[in-house]
């Protein structure tokens, strides 16, 4: 079997390169990384320098994401060896205990951490995880909360809580979460997204009316944003259609509807491959009006 | 409520879809070339999301646009599939039985099927799915003879070659295209690989 660096013609400082932009860009490519990496440590450990270390921590949690134990162990116990004090090796450790669902194990691992350390969050969040695994959600977005009162400012943390609300149809606190995302990242473009799919979700005229500004904003953050350029136009047609609204907000919505028709339109023109002739008169909004929220325009 | 079979090329793709995505929940669509009957057949299915399956926007978008498709294809939606992202846990979440009530109420055979993790493995002698059918008010799960899957021997090598020529990334997403417009729901050069790899004798199924 060929190596990597035969099959696609790379040195070995172009696969440490493209590892580390992996690592900043945080990309979940693990099969990739186990591929790269392993044929990097393997033949060209030695040129590494103190890079070497960073990549044994990377590879060791593409190696588990890929059930690659054995590539694992031998990753830990090169960092055991090097830092073998270390509570970021011992997290590492845990994260396999984890892998090998031995979780009281790795519980009691991180617990250990958490009495040398009370305030080392990635054990904290690796204790919620293990909850999460387990399928025991209500007591990981319990643990979350806590979490949150103490560290704020843990933008990661703030937006899985998001992704577990939305999972139990907890919309209202969703909401909240992704509320706490934007003020903090005002140019994001996918928390203004998800934050009017949620609104949208909740439904009744005043969650609509909210969902398409924020479908809205997120198309000015990125105009290429297909979900926010759909949201807006169900939104707007919903809203139009709706009888409690007055007939400037109806006109103002088919407007806005009609424009978001326009750019679907443009964009598959332009760079879509739509299978049939599905054009946009098949959306026909009212087709499954009330698939998710109990209310709807009418409430 | 009587038979269900399940064609080899749904089956493919509804596995490979779970496969792509093994930390998430993912769902899809079953659809029927069949007329309506007694028993369904399940001809082919539709990947849909892989994210947020409990929020309605892209839910409902995806749904009108397949079944827009369906009408001008002369396929019915049938179904619904769903392999959570927890695999310790194959039952139906409250969206999967919102989804499969929808689906009901068009069509009264509704098949709401959960792909089991814990069998996804390529030795596992069993199809990794639970099926539940309608029935006195509330989805009950189905008799296991009540479901056919024709040759499900070649149907198991056929996803094994699917995954050692790499083809298994061919596989589109509703959320996927969403992301890359460029990107193909309707999988049709997926689709055409794996017809090639179905035998003669198994035909459509």
């Amino acid at each position: 079997m060929s190596s990597i660096s035969e099959l696609y013609d790379v040195c070995w400082e172009e696969m440490r390169d493209k590892l580390r932009k992996w690592r900043e860009e945080n990309y979940r490519n693990s099969e990739q990384i186990v591929d790269v990496g392993e044929e990097l440590i393997n033949e060209h450990a030695s040129k590494l320098g103190d890079d070497v270390w960073i990549i044994y921590e990377q590879v060791m949690i593409a190696a588990l994401d890929c059930s690659r134990d054995d590539l694992a162990w031998s990753c830990l116990q090169e960092l055991k060896r090097q830092f073998p004090d270390s509570h970021r090796v011992k997290r590492l450790a845990g994260m396999r205990l984890e892998a090998l669902e031995r979780y009281e194990d790795a519980n009691k691992l991180y617990d250990s951490i958490l009495q040398d350390d009370p305030t080392n969050t990635a054990a904290r969040k690796r204790k919620i995880s293990i909850l999460q695994a387990q399928g025991k959600s209500s007591e990981a977005i319990r643990e979350l909360n806590e979490y949150l009162e103490q560290f704020v400012g843990d933008q990661e943390a703030w937006h899985e809580l998001s992704e577990l609300y939305i999972n139990e149809h907890d919309y209202a606190k969703a909401a909240f979460c992704l509320e706490e995302l934007m003020m903090t990242n005002p140019h994001n473009h996918l928390y203004c997204e998800q934050y009017a799919e949620v609104k949208y979700t909740q439904g009744g005229l005043e969650n609509l009316e909210l969902a398409r500004k924020y479908f809205a904003q997120a198309l000015k953050l990125n105009n290429r944003n297909m979900r926010a350029l759909f949201g807006l136009y169900m939104s707007a047609s919903h809203i139009a259609a709706s009888p409690k609204v007055s007939a400037k907000v109806k006109k103002d919505n088919v407007k806005y509807a009609a424009w978001a028709t326009s750019q679907i339109s443009r964009a598959y023109q332009v760079r879509g491959c739509l299978p049939t002739s599905v054009g946009l008169h098949t959306i026909q909004v009212t087709f499954w009006p009330r698939l998710m929220s109990s209310n709807n325009c009418s409430n | 409520m009587g038979e269900v079979e399940l064609s080899c090329l749904a089956y493919a793709k509804m596995y490979l879809h779970a496969s792509q995505f093994p930390r998430c929940s993912v769902n899809g669509l079953l659809l029927s070339s069949s007329p309506a009957g007694a028993a369904v057949c399940i001809t082919d299915c539709v990947p849909l999301l892989h994210s947020h399956l409990s929020l309605a926007p892209i839910t409902q978008l995806a749904l009108t646009q397949v079944d827009a498709w369906c009408s001008q294809t002369q396929q019915r939606i049938v179904g619904y599939y769903q392999a959570n992202a927890c695999v310790s846990d194959s039952s139906p979440t409250p969206c999967a039985l919102k989804i499969a009530e929808k689906i009901f109420e068009q069509c009264n055979n509704t098949v709401l099927l959960m792909i089991d993790g814990e069998k996804m493995f390529p030795s596992c002698r069993v199809p990794p799915i639970v099926m539940y059918e309608r029935k006195d008010a509330r989805w009950a799960l189905k008799d296991k003879h009540a479901i056919m899957l024709r040759q499900w021997e070649e149907t198991c090598s056929i996803v094994n070659q699917l995954f050692s020529s790499g083809d298994q990334t061919l596989l589109v997403d509703f959320d996927s295209h969403l992301d890359d417009i460029t990107k193909d729901w309707t999988n049709q050069k997926l689709n055409a690989k794996i017809m090639e790899l179905i035998s003669p004798a198994n035909g459509n199924v």
